[in-house]
């Protein structure tokens, strides 16, 4: 159990040797011996690495979490925010007459901005800063949540599949070089969360901050992923229209052109704890909200019986500070489900006037369906995952599920229930059909090429790497596994969550992850690139999808991280 | 704003060229496209300075590396783990087993952070008991709960209550909100087994197995999904366990690079071996296995919610207090009312020892006991690099100053356009005389851009000899005072470069120190602030957070020569015959002045 006596400085670790034996290094449940650091070796560099405790960190745009695999949930989660990014020693933070100046921030075209790790669109982002904020909530976290020293400690790395390269390469740049990881691990949350949740097979529907992607998981792999930034910040942009409209109309600012009149800190709360989504409006005529608020008022009528009578009336009071002075809202609670409505449905404009990367959430998900193949979508939408801290909304995973299943029977794909997906299969017509939406669909899947990974650094279309006889696999149906897989009706799942999920992974030793290599990264990383003249530049703004660096790598040796590897 | 006293910062070298100023900065969006070539003048408002910027108390020194150490380049062990309220030390052994809070009865309170008490419910709090942990004279009678005397949160507000005055850690943790109790594994199964627990209203979608609706809380899920996992890699037909399917992946070349990015996503599973085996894993199927279907209705939280209002939700910065709840089932409505707020166990803490990452010497050693804060080792960069002080200087246009110049009203604002100055002091803290240079840019980078003139960027401070040492060698035993001024006078005389002391005629002279004393050395700087004034059609029509701030981007290189001691790792820079070393060490700093009126 001891680590490996090797006599280089600083111990090259192959993959073959991060596999330790089997029970070496990893704890099963029950009781078993902490491994100690045995002190005298202290200052050999083979010592220095920590015993064979793997750090599982999930990073998000807006916050990272840490804790160790193995355990069924994350120790720790630091947010990104600005007090975090003051120098050391500064505390004004702590000062009573202090206020952030979130306005000038606001005016800097900050608001928000300042919360974040990073943005997707790549131009506009310092990559040296992202390290650098990494390296400090990781740093926070390590100290105050895992209390661990520093000695290089091996990491799984939790991340959002569509992350630009030059992120992540910052990101690996900061971290290998601070805290000497041995080797960082790569696993895509949408990867993580299937494990996490049971399945091999899902529709991971992410509903995050950036944006909300719509994961389609087949057999442990990613086939198709479908973006909107229908996120978590246009739904605090609502709130603040909602409060804004609200508020006595201000001159704010130098010339009365403020665009923003309330802290984000303060809508983001506000959205966090009193933001809620109706459901779905029973008929296409009726009254949806009231309708439906009063069934579920009327259900909980006996319980509320003994409430006082001030607290049923329709509005609630939301207190705001940030304001130009301290003041409350009364407001109608309905009206706390607008911003839901208008940042994630924006049920007045007809589908066909959305642009695909803001389509609203219930048809990005349909199209996703309906574009993969039978058999894929027959099994992922039975295996519906919602994720994403907008999850958190009251009552807007049920909407989206609806709005889908209603989308589902209005239009259909074709039957695909029972007997119907055996039909589907068997019938090479239908099937035809099938395949011929999923490679020209609604949505224009089959971009021309380079189109789809060029508009924003981001890459997009991960299934059309893939060739589509692929999808179906039948090796990979296990022979052994002859109970009956529930497919073909919508059925949302739990799942523990990507970190959680992650844990799991990396515990069991259950799935092949990405593992990259310290002394490799730092040779061949962002050092090693070779400079963006040298390369073709079709190969620069992409992300990691299959077919990101492969392409690049596969012109010749060189492979580049584009303008952002000029020295 | 609120005016300020000047201040330091300074950069650790270790922040230097390897990570900053690399290429990723040029890409800033933000920079001014000019300063792409320009020749790296540190930027204190850049946002990246901030993470590199210390004030000197921050700071160590390694002595045998002769360099500055920060917090981001030490290496670090942990001395001690223990809790910061029952101050008592946790074995490192507990804490992957029990994790990284007290397990005793130390309780922060939800809503105020404040210390909680075991007291019984049926009694009133006893203040003398307050925050005693592991309470032993709690009161007589049960049942228990956990109160706090500052704002009178008690766990009984969320149904919490305890048979025992103590194992209190123990006794919450199968507690779920509202006093139920948490199933065990067993008494799970066995409850299943009851046909009399049995839902009634099962799930319609479900695939019709007994008991797929059961609601699991985390901590089971991930049980059942493990123990489900593991027997299927343990399955005889998976033949190698499956555990290794990463072990013949061998990543270290550029090209191999490419295959971790799609493995990254699952994409490359085409690979046959891991195709195999992770075949050998079939879906879970059954709760049992670790399976929960979502129940997505929440109407009855969208009802409390209303009825609740504003007040009962908790704030963000509450619910990011709260530890990991592994014992509720909604996995998704995860605490959001006050009324689900739990107690929070204390977050140990660590005392650490630092080392130097170069030469792994020992350069900060905590005392061990918990109680006390001293430290055994402790080399802090103010023992070995000059600090420097600030204090403005104001020069009446008349002749009368006082020899020093008189000092300007601390903490006034700078007036925009009008030249200020400003009187550095130099202490040199090292038994060797030292020869200081500094460099700073003409004008400060940033929008606005303030014109910046060292007076004296270059001269020599005399070692930071013992006062008493130096009394004793003179026979005429004079003390402090008149020593300085024997060698102020005798300075004075020399009349070196760099050694001039200006100030005779109080006239500030390019290349002359303005006062010098034992050890010390002040010059002067001076300043035309910027005017902040915003021109129209600019993209911001505000000042940013302290962009009125008056800050000095200076670089400060310090040279002595010091007793050569055996080989060793370091910044030697050269030997000459009698065995003295030449040393060196620069860095940036940054010298916060004001606060321009604007
Ligand atoms: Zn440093
Ligand atoms: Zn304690
Ligand atoms: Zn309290
Ligand atoms: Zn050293």
């Amino acid at each position: 159990m001891s680590a490996p006596t090797g006599s280089a400085p600083l111990p090259h670790r192959t993959v073959a040797n991060i596999r330790s034996p089997p029970g070496a290094g990893h704890h099963q449940s029950g009781p078993s011996t902490p491994i100690r650091h045995i002190p005298s070796n202290f200052g050999s560099p083979s010592s220095l690495r920590a015993d064979e405790e793997i750090l599982i960190i999930e990073i998000g745009t807006r916050k990272l979490q840490v804790g160790f695999s193995g355990d069924p949930a994350p120790r720790g989660c630091v947010w990104f925010c600005p007090d975090q990014q003051r120098r050391v020693g500064d505390f004004r933070d702590w000062q009573t007459d202090y206020r952030y100046d979130w306005r000038s921030a606001a005016a800097g075209g900050l608001w928000g901005r300042d919360h974040e790790l990073w943005q997707y669109d790549v131009r506009g982002v310092n990559l040296g800063l992202v390290g650098d904020k990494i390296e400090r909530a990781l740093g926070e976290a390590f100290t105050k949540y895992l209390l661990i020293d520093s000695r290089p400690r091996r990491m799984v790395w939790v991340l959002p599949s569509a992350l630009p390269i030059p992120v992540l390469s910052a990101a690996l740049d900061s971290v290998f070089s601070r805290f000497q990881s041995p080797t960082i691990s790569l696993l895509s949350s949408p990867l993580a969360l299937a494990v996490g949740a049971g399945v091999r097979s899902a529709l991971v529907i992410d509903l995050g901050w950036s944006e909300t992607v719509v994961t389609s998981v087949y057999e442990y792999r990613e086939v198709d992923s479908k973006r909107s930034i229908r996120g978590g910040r246009m739904l605090v942009e609502h709130t603040h229209k909602l409060l804004a409209k609200n508020l006595p109309e201000t001159q704010g600012g130098p010339d009365g052109k403020d665009k923003y009149v309330v802290s984000f800190e303060e809508c983001s709360d506000i959205t966090t704890r009193m933001v809620w989504c109706k459901p779905r409006p029973r008929s296409a005529s009726g009254q949806p909200s009231s309708d439906a608020l009063a069934t579920v008022q009327e259900q909980d009528e006996g319980e509320l019986e003994d409430r006082p009578v001030s607290r049923r009336t329709g509005s609630v009071t939301v207190p705001i500070r940030s304001w130009l002075s301290p003041t409350s809202l009364e407001l109608p609670f309905d009206a706390l489900a607008e911003p839901c409505e208008d940042a994630f449905f924006e049920s007045q404009y007809s589908p066909t006037s959305f642009d695909d990367h803001e389509l609203p959430l219930h048809l990005l998900v349909y199209r996703s369906l309906l574009q993969l193949p039978v058999d894929v979508r027959a099994l992922c939408m039975s295996r519906i995952i919602f994720t994403g801290g907008c999850s958190n909304v009251l009552g807007l995973r049920g909407r989206i599920f609806d709005e889908v299943s209603h989308l589902i029977q209005e239009r259909g794909w074709d039957p695909v229930r029972g007997k119907g997906v055996d039909q589907l299969r068997c019938n090479p017509k239908l099937r035809k059909r099938d395949a011929r939406q999923a490679g020209d669909g609604p949505t224009g899947v089959m971009s021309p090429p380079g189109e789809g990974e060029e508009q924003d650094g981001v890459w997009h279309d991960a299934a059309n790497m893939i060739p589509e006889i692929d999808f179906i696999d039948e090796q990979l149906q296990r022979a052994t596994d002859r109970r009956p897989r529930v497919q073909g009706t919508l059925r949302p799942i739990e799942s523990l969550g990507a970190w959680s999920g992650a844990s799991l992974v990396t515990h069991l030793k259950a799935l092949a992850i990405a593992t990259i290599d310290r002394e490799g990264w730092l040779q061949h990383g962002a050092a090693g690139a070779s400079k963006p003249s040298d390369a073709d530049y079709k190969t620069q703004r992409q992300s990691l999808g299959p077919g990101g660096l492969m392409r690049g790598s596969a012109a010749g040796s060189a492979w580049t991280l584009g303008v952002w590897g000029a020295t | 704003m609120a005016a300020i006293t000047p201040y330091t910062y300074i950069q650790c070298p270790c922040s230097d060229s390897s990570t900053l100023g690399r290429s990723s900065d040029t890409n800033s969006s933000r920079a001014d496209g000019a300063d792409d070539d320009d020749d790296r003048t540190f930027d204190p408002r850049a946002p990246r300075s901030n993470y590199s910027l210390y004030p000197l108390e921050y700071l160590l020194y390694c002595e045998d590396c002769h360099q500055i150490r920060c917090p981001r380049c030490v290496a670090e062990e942990i001395v001690t783990y223990y809790c910061p309220n029952c101050l008592f030390e946790v074995p490192s052994s507990n804490l992957k087993s029990e994790g990284n809070r007290c397990t005793r009865s130390c309780f922060q309170c939800p809503i105020c952070i404040g210390p909680l008490a075991v007291t019984s419910v049926e009694t009133k709090p006893d203040p003398s008991l307050l925050a005693a942990p592991d309470n032993t004279a709690a009161p007589q009678s049960g049942p228990y709960a956990l109160t706090c005397s500052y704002c009178n949160w008690s766990s009984t507000e969320v149904g919490i209550k305890f048979d025992k005055p103590n194992g209190i850690h123990a006794q919450l943790s199968k507690l779920r909100n509202g006093g139920t109790a948490r199933l065990t594994a067993k008494e799970r199964k066995e409850r299943r087994r009851d046909p009399s627990y049995r839902s009634s209203a099962a799930t319609e979608q479900g695939d019709g197995r007994s008991g797929s609706d059961e609601k699991l809380d985390l901590e089971t899920q991930f049980a059942n999904l493990k123990s489900f996992y593991q027997s299927q890699l343990a399955d005889p037909n998976a033949s190698d366990g499956g555990l290794a399917a990463l072990s013949d992946l061998g990543f270290s070349s550029p090209t191999s690079l490419s295959r971790i990015m799609s493995i990254y996503t699952g994409g490359s599973l085409h690979d046959k071996k891991a195709k195999l085996r992770v075949g050998a894993i079939r879906e879970a199927l059954e709760v049992d296995e670790g399976l929960q279907l979502a129940d997505l209705d929440e109407s009855a939280a969208i009802a409390q919610l209303h009825s609740e209002g504003h007040d009962g939700t908790a704030s963000t910065s509450r619910l990011s207090d709260q530890p990991p709840n592994f014992g509720e089932a909604h996995l998704h409505g995860r605490s959001r009312f006050v009324s689900e707020l739990r107690p929070i166990p204390y977050l140990l803490r660590t005392k650490r020892s630092k080392r130097c990452p170069v030469c792994r010497h020992i350069i900060s050693k905590p005392e061990a006991k918990v109680q006390t804060t001293r430290f055994r080792i402790r080399l802090v960069a103010g023992s070995y690099i000059p600090s420097i002080a600030i204090r403005p200087l104001s020069l009446s246009s008349g002749s009368g100053t006082s020899a020093s110049g008189s000092a300007g009203i601390p903490g006034a604002l700078l007036e925009p356009l009008k030249p200020a100055h400003y009187l550095l002091t130099f202490t040199n803290p090292i038994f060797e005389s030292i020869k200081v240079t500094l460099g700073a840019p003409a004008k400060t980078p940033g929008r606005f851009a303030s014109k910046v003139t060292v007076l004296c960027p270059e001269f020599e401070i005399d070692a930071n000899t013992d006062v008493w040492d130096e009394a004793l060698k003179d026979p005429s035993g004079a003390g402090e005072l008149r020593d300085r001024e024997r060698e102020r006078e005798r300075r004075r005389h020399k009349g070196e470069e760099g050694g001039n002391v200006s100030n005779n005629n109080n006239q500030l002279e390019v290349g002359k120190i303005w006062e010098r004393g034992r050890n010390w050395v002040s010059i002067v700087v001076e300043v035309v602030p910027a005017w902040l004034r915003l021109e129209h059609g600019t993209e911001e029509q505000r000042l940013r957070e302290d962009e009125d701030l008056l800050e000095i981007p200076m670089f400060v290189r310090v040279e002595w020569e010091a007793e050569a001691v055996g080989d060793e790792v370091g910044a030697v820079v050269g030997r000459d015959k009698e065995a003295r070393e030449k040393r060196e060490l620069a860095y940036w700093c940054v010298l916060g002045l004001g606060r321009i009126r604007h």
